[in-house]
């Protein structure tokens, strides 16, 4: 099956692993990624400056989505996620703010689709591949692996969007790993926010957050991390030493992107993963799963 | 040629104030038909009322236009003085000159009395052609259905039986009681509530007048106000009623176990069971669910009271009136996920904690935790949970602050130690009679409360609980630690509130709750006549306003049916057969079902008629707009009658008489 | 005494699509679970009550609208769909429009995008083992950057108000 796919900016600009681990293992499962002709910012970061030019943006995303003439859009960045569902959203019930923007599009000689069914990696995997394919596709399960998986804020949240989990008990992910032969464990923490947002602003708080759920993870004695979002793994694992420094705190967390471990259990090579581009120790996944 | 008498009314200066009475006293002398018109300054007085009397002797008068206030004030006085004068009572016009005119026009009195006088016009066109009409009486049944034996149904049906009537208690679980049997203490009292429920209970299960038919179900209503047939399902106790003496000697040999539903599921009970021990009838009840059939019970019953072959019962009940007390449900907040009830161990509902501390509850009183039964250290009460919430209900549950305040300080009697209490809250509503008071004893017991309440709630490795609060009055987020959290649980409508409802008619509000006649003026009454409403199954309402509730609506029963006869208002529907062609639009579009098909035989051949149930009509006309070959008329309300203010209407006011 | 300025609470009201921030009352639940509460002392209750009673002109030029974290967490618990999280955005366009202190990263990220499309551009990464490490050598696409009418087209959008 074709899937549009949209990266949005710190994919593409340095989260490079989620990127190379969609593309190697999306395609065992029949999956073909379809690329926008355009990259172009989903408009996230615009809307503390200015909403109506975000969603602008956003509805342009639709709007290249719509010269591929797909139905499905596959959107892994949590934010770029939230950001288009809402627009959608607000494409609908607001029919002034659409007007301007889709009179705006067509100007440009785009048009805007209002059909275009918005995926994230976790809900692709859990519901459209199912967990039936991903168990069987296994070739190197993770021998109870067990991790702490954290979906992050801005795909569970908020409900009445329709969003890829539920708001206050997420299972999905936690259901995917366990697909893999892992085991996710249950922590308190796990509805915490990794900070990311703060980081333009208040750099030493976004780490503090980040530090926080580290510490707290490292204290479950788990394998590792999982993440779905190119913001959370920068701050939980490009960010992990400066977040342990501002907490206070030795960090020795491994952290990784479901797609990584998917790989991994598919019996895809770690180097075509990206695994080598985490900061955080994930030889020690590579020890366990291997031993 | 009609005989007109027109009588404006300057209401004190509610009207002649802004309209010049005499203008338009003047004005309507000269509209054809008009004998004699005059102003008064209040027509509702006496000597108004004389004037009008006289006047229909002096001057031969055959109809009555009355320019004054709304007719919903003073339309069955003026029809009454009519009636006294000699005339039929019907040939009474009221023209609206208060809220139609003078208070709607202060500021405009010239354009006001220009609007008054074509008022007048307009009534007198209408009057001209108003025809005689007469009340008719109906057999009314002195007996009354009570659904639902809560204390509100308790409490009606007690009324009605000592005031002569016939009641029939119909009550789905196995024993009358209701809510009020599972809770501990009352507010602000602290009455043991069974103690002062009990005596009501027993009475209900003596009074030669009340006839219990409890693990019963209202299946089936037909009929109308003074006349309803009612079915009702039996179910099968599997036990004689008439044979068991409540021994429990059966219960305490069964083998079989099931989660008891009175104790709000904390406890066990068995299949075969009593529902509690204060049970009316105190008659076991088997769950054939849960029994095994072991036969073990039969064996054992001294009485030989068990039945396992015993069928279901259909019964028809014949009553003049239906009060409707069916209660109210606990809100299940595991919905509300971020509170971690159900997920977490030493999370309950209001209502489960009322069962923890009762004395013959699965604890025997004692105010333990679920996960490990030992004493709780610390407390926290959370108000509002599902209540006041756009995602779940809107509505306050009016009992949630003044409960949790008798829970706080039922616990700091019952728990030795100063153990911690905490109320978190968004507002603390303590409205009625001695609950401020209660309040303010509640403040007196070290009890923390917490301007504020938790975004979500975790559990320690110990089944403890904690989370944070930031409070309004100190701006300070609190870090809570508690054994046990208390969930303040919005209350809802019982959940068969909807099929009663439909069966009934009787509409709900927003909310699910079962809809007044009017919130203000007519909260004892449902929109369907003859059914009235008692207790939280119109709104969740504490013990003294469900009693006064129920007295009340059982005293509007009373005064329906006490003559034995029900008088009806001739403004409905009638149907002139010749006109109607059977084709049923008018009983598919009549929202108070009362329109049937007759059939008539109509050149040898049977045809379906329109008939209208005059007792339940409410004259709203639907029916009359619908039909397609006018063959439904509103009485006093046909075309012409209608026409003609219209024609009036459009004619231009000028010094002479409106041609 | 500050004065309330209810014209100014109109127009951030215009900015939302709902009129639901005048039902807050004031439960506490947003502050009480907001990640950014500890840290940085944001309390939504508090800048929802403000703008309320019509202290809005305080906000745009404190730092305290730019401690929100986007958790989303107001938006999903609060009972009476106040989203203060929405507010706080809209106070932020706010603040731009009346040029009062914006964090510089936003407007950055801004001429970025109009330049490149992208609020972001590829970086070199230095791996564990000291490698740098590019999207060239990783084999993945190039970014195809828009085409050039995209410029206006922003720039067009970033004039609505």
């Amino acid at each position: 099956m074709k899937v549009a796919v949209f990266w949005g900016c710190c994919i593409q600009a340095n989260q490079y692993a989620y990127e190379m681990s969609l593309r190697e293992t999306l395609p065992k499962f029949d999956i073909e990624l379809v690329d926008l002709q355009e990259s172009i910012c989903c408009g996230d970061p615009v809307k503390s400056v200015n909403e109506f030019a975000a969603n602008f943006l956003a509805a342009r995303v639709l709007a290249l989505a719509n010269l591929t003439g797909l139905d499905s859009l596959l959107v892994p960045c949590n934010r770029c996620h939230f950001t288009i569902s809402e627009n959608q959203n607000i494409m609908k019930k607001n029919p002034k703010t659409a007007q301007k923007i889709i009179d705006l599009l067509k100007e440009e000689g785009l048009r805007y689709n209002p059909n275009i069914k918005i995926w994230h990696t976790i809900d692709l995997m859990h519901d459209l591949i199912g967990l039936g394919k991903v168990k069987k596709a296994v070739k190197q399960p993770l021998k109870g692996l067990r991790v702490a998986t954290h979906v992050g804020c801005q795909i569970i949240r908020y409900s009445d969007l329709g969003r890829v989990d539920d708001a206050e008990s997420p299972q999905k992910l936690d259901e995917l790993i366990r697909a893999l032969g892992g085991e996710a464990v249950d922590y308190a923490e796990k509805l915490d926010c990794c900070g990311a947002a703060l980081m333009r602003s208040h750099p030493d708080s976004a780490l503090s957050l980040a530090g926080s759920k580290l510490k707290a993870v490292q204290n479950l004695s788990v394998g590792g991390m999982v993440v779905s979002c190119p913001d959370c793994q920068l701050m939980f694992d490009a960010k992990q030493k400066d977040a342990g420094t501002t907490v206070g705190a030795k960090l020795h967390v491994p952290v990784v992107y479901y797609t990584q471990l998917l790989g991994l259990a598919l019996g895809i090579d770690e180097k075509k993963l990206g695994l080598h581009l985490n900061q955080s120790p994930t030889e020690e996944i590579l020890a366990e799963i291997s031993s | 040629m009609a005989r007109v008498g027109v009588y404006v009314c300057h209401c004190g200066s509610n009207i002649a104030g802004v309209v010049n009475v005499e203008k338009v006293a003047q004005y309507a002398k000269s509209l054809p038909d008009v004998v004699t018109s005059k102003h008064y300054t209040y027509m509702c007085s006496e000597s108004g009322q004389q004037l009008i009397q006289d006047d229909i002797k002096a001057h031969k008068l055959d109809r009555i236009v009355i320019a004054t206030c709304s007719p919903r004030m003073h339309e069955e006085t003026f029809r009454r003085v009519v009636a006294e004068g000699g005339l039929n009572p019907y040939l009474t016009e009221i023209v609206n000159l208060r809220e139609h005119v003078s208070w709607a026009h202060m500021h405009e009195p010239e354009k006001a009395t220009e609007k008054a006088k074509a008022l007048v016009r307009m009534g007198v066109a209408r009057a001209r052609i108003l025809e005689p009409l007469e009340k008719r009486k109906v057999r009314a049944e002195k007996s009354v259905l009570v659904v639902g034996g809560g204390i509100a149904g308790i409490q009606a049906s007690l009324d009605l039986a000592n005031a002569g009537f016939e009641v029939y208690l119909v009550e789905k679980a196995p024993s009358i009681g209701g809510r009020m049997a599972q809770l501990d203490k009352t507010f602000p009292t602290l009455d043991c509530s069974m103690c002062i429920l009990a005596p009501k209970m027993i009475d209900c299960g003596h009074h030669p007048n009340v006839h219990l038919l409890t693990y019963s179900e209202v299946k089936a209503v037909k009929g109308f106000v003074g006349n309803f047939r009612v079915t009702v399902l039996k179910k099968p106790r599997y036990v004689d009623e008439k044979k068991c003496n409540g021994c429990l000697i059966c219960t305490e040999k069964c083998p079989a176990e099931a989660q008891n539903e009175f104790d709000e599921y904390m406890g066990v009970r068995k299949a075969i069971y009593m529902p509690f021990m204060q049970a009316v009838p105190r008659v076991a009840v088997i769950d054939k669910e849960t029994c095994l059939e072991c036969g073990l019970c039969e064996r054992v019953c001294p009485s030989k009271a068990v039945n396992r072959e015993q069928e279901q019962e259909e019964i028809e009940l014949d009553v003049g009136a239906i009060i409707l007390a069916t209660g109210f449900d606990v809100f299940d907040p595991s919905v509300v996920s971020e509170y971690g009830y159900k997920r977490f161990k030493n999370i309950v509902t209001a209502m489960e904690l009322e069962r923890l501390v009762s004395a013959f509850g699965p604890t025997g009183g004692n105010l333990i935790r679920p996960s490990d039964g030992k004493i709780p250290k610390s407390l926290a009460f959370i108000q509002c949970v599902g209540s006041r919430d756009k995602r779940f209900h809107e509505h306050c549950c009016r009992v949630g602050c003044m409960a949790t305040l008798k829970q706080a300080i039922l616990a700091r009697e019952k728990i030795h130690g100063n153990i911690k209490i905490y109320v978190c809250y968004i507002d603390l509503r303590a409205f009625g009679k001695g609950y401020e008071e209660f309040y303010r004893r509640a403040r007196d017991m070290d009890i923390d409360f917490v301007a504020g309440i938790p975004s979500e709630i975790h559990s320690a490795s110990d089944d403890s609980l904690y989370f944070d609060v930031y409070d309004k009055g100190t701006n300070r987020l609190l870090e809570v630690h508690a054994d046990l959290v208390v969930l303040g649980t919005e209350l809802v409508p019982a959940s068969d509130t909807q099929r009663i409802s439909a069966l009934l008619h009787a509409s709900r509000s927003a909310d699910g709750f079962l809809l007044e006649a009017h919130p203000k003026l007519r909260p004892l009454e449902s929109v369907m006549a003859g059914v009235f409403l008692a207790g939280a199954c119109q709104g969740p309402k504490d013990i003294p306003d469900t009693v006064a509730q129920a007295g009340g609506a059982a005293a509007k029963a009373i005064d329906l049916l006490s003559s034995g006869e029900i008088e009806l208002e001739p403004l409905k529907a009638v149907v002139d057969t010749d006109l109607c062609s059977g084709c049923r639009i008018c009983e598919s579009i009549c929202p108070f079902v009362a329109i049937e098909m007759k059939p008539e035989i109509v050149n040898g051949e049977e045809k379906p008629r329109a008939e209208v149930i005059e007792a339940v009509c409410q004259g709203c006309g639907l029916c009359s707009a619908a039909c397609p070959t006018g063959a439904v008329k509103i009485q006093q309300y046909n075309n012409r009658q209608v026409l003609t203010q219209v024609e009036a209407a459009l004619v231009e006011t000028c010094a002479e008489g409106g041609r | 005494m500050a004065k309330p300025n209810l014209e100014s609470r109109d127009k951030i009201l215009s900015k939302l699509s709902g009129r639901e921030l005048v039902n807050c009352f004031q439960c506490i639940k947003c502050t009480s679970g907001c990640t950014a509460l500890k840290l940085l002392e944001l309390k939504p209750h508090e800048i929802i009550k403000l703008v309320n009673l019509g202290f809005v002109d305080e906000l745009p030029s404190s730092d305290i609208i730019w401690t929100c974290v986007t958790c989303l967490k107001c938006v999903q618990r609060c009972p009476q769909k106040a989203s203060p999280y929405h507010v706080i955005m809209a106070l932020r366009n706010f603040a731009v429009e009346r040029e009062a202190k914006v964090p510089e990263g936003y407007l950055k990220i801004v001429s970025q995008i109009l330049e490149t499309g992208l609020a972001e551009s590829p970086q070199k990464i230095v791996t564990k083992n000291m490698e740098t490490i590019d999207r060239e050598c990783l084999k993945l696409p190039k970014i195809k950057h828009p085409k050039e009418s995209f410029q206006a087209f922003f720039m067009k959008a970033m004039e609505e108000r």
